[in-house]
């Protein structure tokens, strides 16, 4: 059995500092995303819908610009390139990168914030298991605390959650420039234009389109419900009600669907989407295109290197 | 039951545009909704197609246009059955617009829901441009031709989904309840939109006022069946069958009301409305239910939704709020139940709502919401009427007595185990209204009431509301309700209160059709011209 280089002994207090920080950071994070939506005088009726994915489509920048299958292709494939980064260092990098992108493409602090708050409740489980769990191996550093000897925390457990955490976020990140800087319907015939099937293509679109609608028939019921006293507690006639709500908006839901494909088949719809739509690569395209992906495969190449080296 | 269709057809020598020979129709949960349909539409007719709700106008429609098959009995469009290539080649000349625009408008922006039909039909891009330009030209959105569906007021989605079928060039328009929820200025544009289409029109409606200026024959139908079919002038004129089949709109008219004799358009603002005065006290020696001074709400977008608005509203008081679509009523509304918080000064019951008493106001405040389905998720209408006093923990006998109580008050007796999806429109609303009321809220609001109800279900929710011996807030548009149920009348414009008068007054005021730029007469205009 391979013995690790080193062991380090903290007083037990900075565990408990660190858990209270990470169950603030996790409640801020599931308050400002599970909060009901805000009320906004552009959309009808008291609640306002989410924010629309492709919010930012109409300014200019670099991302508006560019071709959008060039645009797709070539921004999935530097995001395969990050997903497969194992040290933490260039991982960072790409967060830098991708924040650069962000800044470029003008998305909007707001958006982003609420994107990666979406994501930390998940993303933190990693920070708190893995250093517990990860085996400890030949040249690894454990943290111990005081009145916790059964609780080794191992470093290398942490920096691994690290990296994971940071590839999430980049990745997390590159998603503006790539969904907010082009109207959804354009992007998604980029998509169709790759190769992705219609139905899919087409699922795509009618989601985008419908969310708004249900989101908006939820707030409704919501509201119908709260006005009449229901509040959630953890008894059988919560999850009875909540079970009739989910119910009843399914039954919605489905109906919505007969009548909106009634709607598309009086409207000559045969299984596709028809459009005009043309696409033009110019030489700027492929430069940027390019430039994206020799990106990647650098960061892909020094990691590597970093790594086995 | 009278004799089906007991009055002269009309009789054409041109072939029928649409033939039905013993069309029946039967659901898969067993409900009959078309039996033994035998009719012609000819080229050029301009049909109402009236009715009570669920008496199955709406699955005709969609029959004429295929969308359902008949469980037996034919459907022929231009002498050919509706199947194979006639169903492309109907969908290509018949346009249909359902009820909710939402149905409508699928794709992501105006433009692209608009083009969506020309595309289809194989236009090239200049055409497809063309027509969309002229018709959102024709429906007054240009401005809006980027703007995703969601975005929209419902008028502006109402207007965009016509846009969308008037686009494909129908030589037929089939419209079921297209002024279904708008108010009365989206009415008037939305029927001088339709009188300027010369084509064959198929109109479903129970509103007889709206489709006397559209159409001059009248299909009337009843439990899945026609029950007549004649001008549109002989109906009208025929009291018995109106009020046979629940479309007798008399009670709207101020100027007469018994629809004993014949109306008179010039007469539509009501000389002594007969809105309802306090049975037991006068304004003056009642204590305020609810005082708002200074009151404001500002959107996060900081758009202001309502202005410094100052309102007492007595206990017992019947109070109506009108205004355009957007003018703040159903926030005002929201603000009241504590969905929503301003700034300002607001009493209830002479207690400032502080954040605690906000919590409690659903106990205090009844809502009726504008589409009963948002508020009705139980499945029997029993649980649904039990929810409101279960969530208040009262006693299992206080919860049966209110049950009764509130079923019997809203004539739902014997309805108990019913499920409410399968109630009509009418008998949802009564649900929702027994099932606010179970609460016994010193505070009744109620979101447009008579939106989508045929005029024998107003009836008798207006019956109903009069016997309701509590504080009423109406939001509605519909003046004739308001004449029969309000004492009071608001009018609020741009988030602020611009009239408060006694509606007797309000409904006298000869400046009232140029108010707030609301037609505000339209509901109460007589069909006799």
């Amino acid at each position: 059995m391979s013995l690790p280089a080193e062991t380090i002994t903290l007083p037990l207090s900075w565990l408990l500092l660190f858990f209270a920080l990470f169950a603030s950071l996790l409640a801020l994070a599931a308050r400002s995303f599970l909060s009901t939506p805000q009320p906004s005088a552009s959309t009808p009726g008291p609640y306002s819908g989410l924010a629309a994915l492709d919010h930012t489509a109409d300014t200019r920048s670099l991302f508006h610009t560019w071709d959008p299958r060039l645009k797709v292709l070539s921004l999935l494939l530097y995001c395969f390139f990050v997903v497969s980064l194992s040290s933490l260092l260039f991982a960072s990098a790409a967060v830098l990168i991708a924040l650069a992108a962000v800044i470029i493409a003008g998305i909007p602090a707001q958006a982003v914030l609420r994107r990666m708050t979406a994501m930390a409740g998940f993303l933190g489980m990693f920070l708190v298991v893995m250093p517990l769990t990860v085996p400890v191996q030949e040249g690894d550093t454990l943290i111990r605390f005081t009145h916790l000897p059964f609780f080794t925390f191992n470093v290398r457990g942490i920096l691994t959650a690290l990296a994971i955490i940071t590839k999430a976020a980049a990745i997390s990140l590159m998603m503006g420039p790539l969904v907010n800087t082009s109207p959804f319907p354009i992007t998604v015939r980029a998509l169709s234009s790759l190769g992705v099937s219609q139905k899919i293509c087409q699922m795509l679109l009618l989601t985008h389109r419908y969310i708004y609608v249900f989101q908006h028939e939820i707030n409704r019921m919501q509201t119908a419900m709260r006005a009449r006293g229901f509040m959630m507690r953890s008894n059988l006639s919560t999850i009875r009600t909540i079970g009739n709500f989910l119910g009843m908006l399914f039954v919605r839901s489905f109906e919505r669907t007969e009548r909106v494909y009634d709607a598309m088949l009086c409207r000559g719809f045969t299984g596709a989407f028809p459009s005009h739509e043309s696409f033009h690569a110019r030489g700027k395209d492929w430069i940027i295109s390019a430039s994206w992906i020799i990106l990647g495969a650098v960061l892909f190449i020094l990691d590597r290197y970093w790594y086995t080296g | 039951m009278h004799e089906l269709a007991g009055f002269t057809r009309h009789e054409q020598k041109a072939p029928p545009l649409f033939k039905t020979k013993a069309l029946s129709f039967q659901y898969p949960d067993g409900r009959q909704a078309l039996q033994g349909i035998d009719l012609a539409i000819y080229p050029g007719d301009r049909v109402a197609l009236a009715g009570v709700n669920g008496s199955g106008k709406s699955t005709l429609a969609k029959h004429l246009i295929g969308l359902l098959s008949p469980t037996s009995g034919d459907c022929f469009y231009k002498e050919r059955p509706l199947s194979g290539d006639t169903l492309t080649h109907v969908r290509r000349e018949v346009g249909i617009l359902f009820q909710d625009p939402d149905d409508h408008l699928f794709c992501n922006t105006i433009y692209d829901d608009i083009a969506f039909g020309p595309m289809n039909l194989g236009c090239g891009p200049k055409e497809v441009k063309r027509r969309v330009e002229k018709a959102l030209s024709d429906v007054d959105l240009e401005k809006l031709a980027y703007r995703q569906p969601h975005t929209l007021s419902l008028g502006q989605k109402k207007r965009a989904a016509f846009a969308a079928v008037i686009a494909m060039q129908p030589d037929v328009l089939i419209l079921d309840e297209p002024t279904a929820n708008l108010d009365p200025k989206q009415k008037v544009i939305f029927q001088k939109l339709l009188q300027r289409f010369s084509g064959t029109l198929i109109c479903i409606s129970h509103f007889l006022p709206f489709v006397h200026s559209l159409c001059k024959r009248a299909v009337v139908m009843a439990e899945g069946r026609i029950h007549h079919d004649f001008s549109l002038n002989e109906l009208i004129a025929h009291q018995e069958a109106l009020r046979e089949h629940g479309l007798d709109h008399t009670f709207r008219f101020n100027c007469c009301g018994s629809g004993d004799h014949h109306h008179h358009t010039d007469h539509s603002h009501p000389k002594s409305p007969r809105a309802p005065l306090n049975k037991k006290s006068t304004q003056h020696d009642r204590a305020s239910l609810i005082r708002m001074r200074n009151y404001s709400f500002e959107y996060p977008d900081r758009s202001q939704a309502l202005h410094t608005i100052d309102i007492t509203i007595h206990h017992g008081e019947s109070v109506a709020i009108v205004g355009e679509n957007g003018a703040g009523k159903t926030t005002l509304a929201s603000c009241l139940m504590g969905i929503l918080r301003g700034r300002g000064e607001y009493l209830f019951q002479g207690n400032p709502v502080s954040d605690s008493l906000r919590k409690r106001l659903w106990q205090h405040i009844g809502m009726v919401f504008q589409d009963s389905s948002d508020q009705i998720f139980c499945p029997s209408c029993e649980e649904e009427v039990r929810f409101g006093p279960e969530q208040m923990q009262l006693e299992k006998e206080e919860i049966k007595k209110r049950l009764e109580d509130s079923l019997r008050l809203t004539g739902l007796k014997g309805y108990e185990k019913r499920v409410p999806l399968h109630l009509s429109g009418g008998e949802r609303k009564r649900l929702a209204i027994a099932a606010a009321y179970s609460m016994l809220p010193p505070l009744l609001i109620l979101d447009e009431p008579t939106a989508n109800l045929d005029p024998e279900s107003e009836k008798l929710l207006i019956s109903i509301l009069n016997d309701l011996d509590i504080t009423k807030i109406v939001i509605s548009h519909d003046m004739s309700f308001i004449a029969h149920c309000c004492e009071r009348t608001l009018v609020m414009d741009q988030g602020r209160i611009v009239k408060d008068s006694k509606t007797a007054e309000f409904l006298g005021d000869n400046q009232l059709v140029s108010l707030n730029m609301l037609d505000y007469t339209y509901k109460n205009i007589c069909a006799h011209g």
